[in-house]
């Protein structure tokens, strides 16, 4: 099925479409929230949150789009949210359940390939400290860092994504990339690893 | 060039966004510096990371739990009314009165119980007659017995 075929379909209430469209993009959603996320678990809600809101508002999705931009931006804007929701909860959260989510976040990283136990370890170290570092950064930056590194989208596909221009996204992830040295530098300085 | 400079310059060395002069110029400084080879390194194993997260296995349940969490959202009874508003706003009011009568109380209670005056109290109405028989049981009585 093309993209106007499964757009159509969509907007008749097509189950079969509707499947194919979760099939076809279900990695590049799930993989742009897990990107601003850094967790499986949230990154598939958020993902669902996603398909959900596709299939109620397909009638505004504008025919001349493509329907990964389209993905991307609603995939963007919850994952965001997720976050900003996240934060709020946070400061009602008591402590153990803190503890208890960084011990799972932690858990989920070491548990990779148990062949190599101190290989696995360093990198989930590496690991929290990329997210971290990614995290730290404003916004703007970020977004268009993960869509950059995690999706390996151009330039011009992620100023349509955060409708930008194409100038405004190579100096958003140049800027992107400086913070991130400049936290990789301190943290190799104080030997976090 | 300098290390400072080198440092500068290294996320774009190792992502290949240097012009050619300048990338040659970092390679030259990194092959004579010890200290700034082991930090590109460092920085080239963390961003390296990024290879080995970038695809997250697809979850083959996906779509039978989206199917289902779009199901559980058509049949499920709506909120109560204004429920938002109760947990962010009046439930929170309501624990605060509570535990501010709370403690009122307890200010009530232990300011009654003065530690002086209620020993005096116990003494005279609890002790005073078991010590002092004479009082409940005069000693006429107990002749004419």
């Amino acid at each position: 099925m093309s993209e106007a075929e499964i757009i159509d379909k969509l907007r008749e209430g097509s189950e079969k479409a509707f499947r194919e469209l979760v099939d076809q993009y279900q990695q590049l959603v799930v993989n742009t929230c897990f990107g601003l996320l850094h967790n499986t678990e949230d990154a598939e809600d958020v993902a669902q949150d996603v398909f959900i809101e596709v299939f109620r508002s397909v009638d505004k999705f504008r025919a001349d789009a493509k329907i990964s931009t389209w993905l991307y931006r609603i995939a963007v804007n919850r994952s965001l949210n997720f976050i900003r929701d996240n934060k709020r909860r946070k400061w009602f959260q008591s402590f153990d359940d803190l503890v208890e989510a960084k011990k799972k976040s932690l858990g989920e990283l070491v548990s990779g390939n148990t062949e190599n136990p101190e290989f696995d370890l360093e990198n989930s170290q590496r690991s929290l400290l990329l997210h971290e570092a990614i995290d730290a950064l404003p916004e703007n930056q970020r977004v268009a860092f993960t869509l950059n590194k995690y999706e390996d989208l151009a330039y011009k596909e992620i100023a349509e994504v955060m409708k930008l221009s194409v100038s405004s996204v190579e100096s958003l992830i140049h800027r992107a990339k400086k913070n991130l040295q400049k936290k990789l530098y301190y943290c190799y300085k104080k030997k976090c690893i | 060039m300098k290390c400072k400079k080198v440092h500068k310059k290294l996320i774009f060395y190792l992502e290949g966004d240097l012009p050619e002069k300048e990338a040659g110029e970092v390679a030259a400084h990194l092959a004579q510096c010890v200290d700034c080879t082991a930090f590109a390194n460092d920085m080239k194993r963390t961003l390296g990371v990024l290879q080995i997260e970038k695809s997250p296995e697809v979850n083959p349940y996906f779509y039978t739990r989206l199917k289902a969490r779009m199901e559980n959202r058509e049949t499920a009874p709506k909120q109560i009314i204004g429920y938002p508003v109760w947990k962010k706003v009046l439930q929170p009011a309501l624990f605060s009165v509570l535990l501010l009568a709370g403690v009122y109380t307890g200010f009530k209670i232990g300011g009654m119980a003065n530690a002086e005056q209620s020993a005096q109290a116990y003494a005279e109405t609890e002790l005073v007659p078991f010590l002092n028989e004479m009082e409940s049981e005069p000693i006429e009585t107990f002749l004419m017995e």
